[in-house]
């Protein structure tokens, strides 16, 4: 008895942190969505009312459907692309290590650098894929990449794949490397082809770590402001106007607190039901 | 030989500790008092154009040391100052002197009375310029933000791609912009008119060009969408957008630029026009000199209900929370001193806030800074007509008739169906506040 006081003692330091940490903003976060709080004003209880107002607001719709499609679209591409870089340098090829540092190097840099020098890339009169596609006689005059509806939003997941690729590289070939050589090795001898290889041997040898990844990064992904933020600030209208970028008017530009939180809240649910979707595809998989 | 070991009773240690304890108190209490005596002053500076930001930086250093305060200085890109000051109101860890945000602040409460510095400065320098004052007053007479510069949007041009064009500038009218526009660019090399139709906030023209043609977003008191009223005056400005948009003299990506495209893509000789403060011609004294004897200043063309020119400023605050609001104030007031005005004025953007300021040399020395005068004296507050009040500032950043625009060209909504969306977000965030 005395004993696992003492533990809940020495515990209790730390439990007292994370719910200091975690817990506090995030109560205060929902009490703000129910308050007219705004800048310097302490806020009154308004019920649902600023749930009635930001639902209401024409951007908001496009900033549910723009959320979902850049989430799962960079996501999917994140995972092919990680993967597949994963099974290249997997290999004994000249200048892996060499590659392998490489790789990491858009993880590295900066995010401010990296989406302005993607923003000089497609600018339609100085951008080095207008000069090249031009140069090359492909188009006759400058895509506006940025500012079309049809090539807005894919640009911008481009960009953060090309950013974020490597966490989902570096993790899979880390996992590849626990996988036991005699599996391939015995397989070669079965006559299994490369490809059921992968199906049979790699991929199921990494469904933790490609349940511990996708469920980061499904979060992260969907919470990713600086693309959109430094790309095209939400727009041509509103064709890349995700849910962060409308807190960041609402609550950083507007100073409208209340409203902020609100639109955060009501994507929660979303939110976490991507996380329970992933998480309960994956502990299927893995547990068939 | 070994040293006789030196022992010392418990009662001996403590009594020699605390005597050197005491001892040492006593010496450091001499400084102390004087270290709590000198004041400390915390100030954000707006920092954007590095001359002029290193002007006022280091004018508020040499203040610091002639008054013995202990000087806080912290430079806070403009972009970065509402979310900045946000998180510190939240905190309850706000600066003492603030610049820019004045209005935003101003309205939320957060501003110290500075009405008896708004008339000293008014008597001692021969009255405020343009309309600086009505910027300042608030209804009730009380002021709570000092401007120390008028700073608004112009029209620049390559003078001499219009002269090769045939063409004397300035373009009297926003159709007459067109024209030359039209005729003097050389796509897709150069294009005609720099002008952002996006998420941004200059986008601001767009507005003003719609008022000049007659419409109003609001009543006078600034509380009722009046906005419907004015569906003709709206469907001319449509007409003169819709003609713009068609002729070809916008570069490609303007309905995604940024606040620093316009200039970038001036400075970088690929367009005819732009709209902005003087600070590219700043750049291109120090950067480009060529192009900017090219470069001709002028206040904005007129539409067919007259001239709408904002203006908007430099102004400096004092947060209510401060512990030291006497010194603040006696900053505030040095901060006018026209000597050291005349100074930071020839490296800024701003033109003259007080007349004492329209005598300063650089007035005369640089014939684009000359236009600055000109855009102080004819200038409107922001927002004019209409009233420059929370409503107004909330459906400006939203960048509510710009947005309408890009209903129209970049979803191919029609007319109706963009203004109908116009008006109910106006009279949403009007409703708020009314």
């Amino acid at each position: 008895m005395r004993e696992s006081l003492g533990g809940m003692g020495l515990l209790a330091p730390t439990v007292l942190i994370l719910l200091g940490l975690v817990l506090y903003p995030f109560c205060y976060a929902i009490w703000l969505a129910f308050s007219d709080k705004a800048v310097g004003s302490a806020g009154q209880w308004v019920g649902l009312r600023n749930f009635a107002y930001v639902i209401a607001w024409p951007q908001f719709s496009a900033a549910v459907f723009n959320t979902v499609v850049f989430t799962f679209s960079a996501v999917a591409l994140k995972f092919v692309l990680g993967m597949s870089v994963a099974l290249v340098l997997n290999q004994r090829i000249r200048g892996r290590n060499f590659f392998r540092a490489f790789l990491l190097l858009p993880w590295v840099m900066p995010a401010f650098v990296v989406y302005l020098v993607w923003r000089w890339l497609y600018d339609p009169l100085s951008g080095l894929i207008n000069y090249a596609l031009m140069d090359l006689g492909i188009i006759g005059s400058p895509i506006a990449f940025l500012s079309d509806r049809s090539t807005a939003m894919p640009s911008v997941i481009v960009a953060h794949v090309w950013r974020n690729f490597p966490l989902y590289a570096i993790s899979f070939l880390a996992g590849m490397q626990t996988i036991s050589q005699e599996l391939y090795d015995s397989a070669q001898v079965d006559g299994a082809s490369r490809v059921q290889q992968f199906r049979y041997i790699t991929l199921p040898g990494l469904y933790h770590i490609i349940g511990v990844i996708l469920l980061l990064t499904t979060i992260q992904t969907a919470n990713a402001f600086e693309p959109v933020y430094l790309l095209t600030g939400g727009g041509p209208s509103d064709a890349t106007m995700v849910y962060t970028m409308l807190v960041y008017v609402m609550g950083m530009v507007n100073l409208r607190l209340g409203e902020a939180a609100a639109v955060s809240t009501l994507f929660l649910p979303l939110l976490v039901g991507l996380v329970l979707v992933v998480t309960v595809l994956l502990q299927r998989k893995a547990n068939a | 030989m070994a040293r006789a070991a030196i022992r010392r009773t418990r009662r001996e240690f403590l009594k020699t500790s605390a005597t050197l304890a005491a001892g040492a108190g006593a010496k450091l209490s001499f400084p102390a008092p004087a270290l709590a005596q000198r004041p400390k002053l915390v100030y954000w500076c707006y920092q954007f154009l590095k001359a002029s930001d290193e002007a006022r930086a280091t004018f508020a250093q040499e203040w610091a040391k002639k008054n013995n305060v202990d000087l806080q200085l912290t430079m806070v890109p403009w972009k970065e100052f509402m979310p900045k000051i946000t998180a510190a109101i939240e905190a309850k860890a706000t600066p003492d002197v603030v610049e820019s945000g004045g209005v935003e602040l101003r309205a939320r409460g957060q501003l110290l009375d500075v009405t008896d510095l708004y008339k000293k400065a008014e008597k001692t320098y021969g009255g405020w310029v343009g309309p600086s004052s009505k910027i300042m007053l608030e209804p009730d007479g009380r002021v709570h933000t000092l401007l120390y510069g008028l700073q608004g949007f112009m029209m620049i041009a390559r003078d001499d791609l219009l002269a090769q064009a045939g063409l004397k500038p300035p373009p009297a009218t926003w159709v007459d912009l067109l024209a030359y526009a039209k005729k003097a660019q050389q796509p897709p090399k150069i294009f005609g008119i720099g002008q952002a139709i996006s998420n941004q906030t200059d986008s601001q023209v767009w507005e003003d060009i719609m008022k000049s043609y007659g419409a109003r977003l609001a009543d006078e008191a600034g509380r009722r969408v009046i906005l419907g009223d004015y569906k003709q005056q709206v469907w001319e400005f449509l007409d003169y957008f819709d003609a713009v948009w068609k002729s070809g003299v916008l570069p490609p990506g303007v309905t995604t630029w940024d606040n620093t495209m316009n200039n970038s893509t001036y400075q970088s000789g690929k367009v005819v026009f732009v709209f902005n403060p003087v600070t590219i011609s700043l750049w291109l004294e120090a950067n480009n000199p060529e192009l900017l004897a090219k470069t001709g200043h002028y206040t904005y063309p007129s539409g067919p209900k007259g001239r709408i020119q904002p203006l908007t400023y430099g102004s400096r605050s004092i947060m209510k929370y401060t512990k030291v609001p006497d010194l603040a104030k006696q900053f505030l007031w040095d901060s006018m001193e026209p000597s050291k005005m005349d100074r930071e004025m020839s490296v800024a953007q701003w033109g003259p806030v007080l007349n004492a300021y329209t005598s300063f040399d650089v007035w005369k020395k640089k014939p684009f800074m000359k236009s600055l005068i000109d855009m102080s004296l004819k200038g409107h507050p922001q927002g004019y007509p209409d009233a420059f009040n929370d409503a107004w500032q909330e459906q400006s950043t939203n960048t509510t008739i710009s947005r309408m625009l890009q209903r129209i060209v970049v979803d191919s909504w029609s007319r109706d169906k963009a203004f109908a969306e116009t008006l109910d977000v106006l009279s949403k965030i009007y409703a708020k506040y009314a």
